[in-house]
């Protein structure tokens, strides 16, 4: 009888099954986004950033800047591409922790900087009040960016919503962390880092709290 | 998709709820299909996760419930059953007002009133698929309220 009901309802799918529109490859929808994000960062960057703060913070120590700043970098796009990925069925599940490896180097770059800096200007000079600008700009950005990302995702309907949403979070808070670079005019201490990764935990969970709502709707 | 299905349920009819599903997942998000692309990991990918969904669903109602065989227990004199009478009332109309009104409309034309396809849909101006669809619905959403398993 069950069976029967199954083929009943297989036939009535395919009566009022329409024409759709097939989502884009879910490479090309990642790149569209981040080609938009990309033009908007470099627009604010050029009239707003502070790029000779940047040099200075990081004078002699060039390389390390831009294998830092690439680290970030890389964290949000590889996040930001598998959450795009993530949210079609059947695609490779390592997507999830593809951007645990240059999320690591990024931590490991800055705690390096961060004690570089301690052991220059001790303890005295640990200031949370820049801490507190740096989380307002990351959430700030992250506030701007994270509803068009969680749009364009839910087009998908994804039928696992939660890596999807903590996917998003992440690839949001890492280029809203890339973009602050630019406009940090002082040396990142371990406070700052503190309340980076806390700025990016708030950002991934908020986004995982709204998951299927969101990202799933009915 | 059903050997899939019975590999992940309980039981044969838990497993043709996750087929059932699975083909309303399937006609829901038919446009992430990519054209060339191979069709098995993505309807394999579905098939796995309303199994597991179904699964976390029986887990979570079982947990919830308590059986308690004295409460089975009735009497002949009608008077004795009229609390379970009532409270059983009230637990179909709660079940009913979860309905949305397409398929409260649907349950009540074709299974209450028993009228013919066709007469349901020119009385409510619901197509037939459509009134098929929502009666098929409905009943799995009463079903999965009564927790019973009892065929249409």
């Amino acid at each position: 009888m069950s069976e029967q009901a199954t083929e009943a309802l297989i036939e009535t799918l395919a009566a009022e099954a329409r024409p759709v529109r097939v989502l884009a490859p879910p490479l090309k929808r990642a790149l569209a986004l981040l080609g938009l994000a990309a033009v908007a960062g470099a627009a604010a960057i050029m009239l707003m950033g502070d790029m000779d703060g940047l040099a200075d913070r990081y004078a002699g120590r060039e390389s390390m800047m831009w294998l830092e700043m690439a680290a970030m970098l890389t964290t949000g796009l590889i996040a930001v591409t598998g959450a795009f990925f993530m949210a079609v069925p059947g695609r490779s599940r390592r997507w999830l922790l593809a951007p645990l490896p240059p999320l690591l180097i990024w931590i490991a770059l800055s705690g390096m900087g961060c004690w570089r800096v301690l052991e220059q200007d001790g303890v005295g000079d640990l200031a949370f009040g820049h801490g507190m600008d740096c989380l307002v700009f990351i959430l700030g950005t992250s506030l701007a960016v994270g509803p068009i990302l969680v749009w364009r995702l839910s087009r998908a309907r994804p039928i696992e919503p939660l890596p999807v949403a903590l996917l998003a979070g992440l690839g949001t808070a890492s280029l809203s962390a890339f973009l602050l670079s630019f406009f940090h005019p002082f040396a990142v201490t371990f406070v700052d880092l503190g309340v980076h990764l806390v700025a990016v935990a708030l950002v991934v969970g908020a986004l995982a709290a709204l998951n299927r709502r969101a990202l799933a709707p009915a | 998709m059903r050997s899939l299905a019975r590999r992940h349920s309980w039981s044969e009819e838990m497993a043709e709820d996750v087929v059932q599903d699975v083909l309303l997942t399937l006609h829901r998000i038919r446009h992430t299909y990519e054209p060339g692309r191979p069709v098995k990991p993505w309807l394999a990918a579905i098939a796995r996760r309303r199994a597991v969904d179904a699964m976390r669903r029986q887990g979570r109602q079982s947990a919830r419930e308590v059986h308690d065989e004295a409460a089975y227990e009735t009497f002949a004199d009608p008077q004795a059953n009229r609390n379970e009478a009532s409270e059983a009332a009230d637990e179909v109309g709660r079940m009913l007002g979860e309905l949305t009104p397409r398929q409260k409309e649907a349950i009540d034309l074709v299974k209450l009133k028993q009228l013919s396809l066709a007469e349901a849909s020119a009385q409510s101006g619901q197509s037939v698929a459509s009134l098929k669809v929502n009666v098929h619905r409905a009943i799995r959403k009463l079903r999965k309220g009564l927790g019973k398993g009892a065929d249409e």
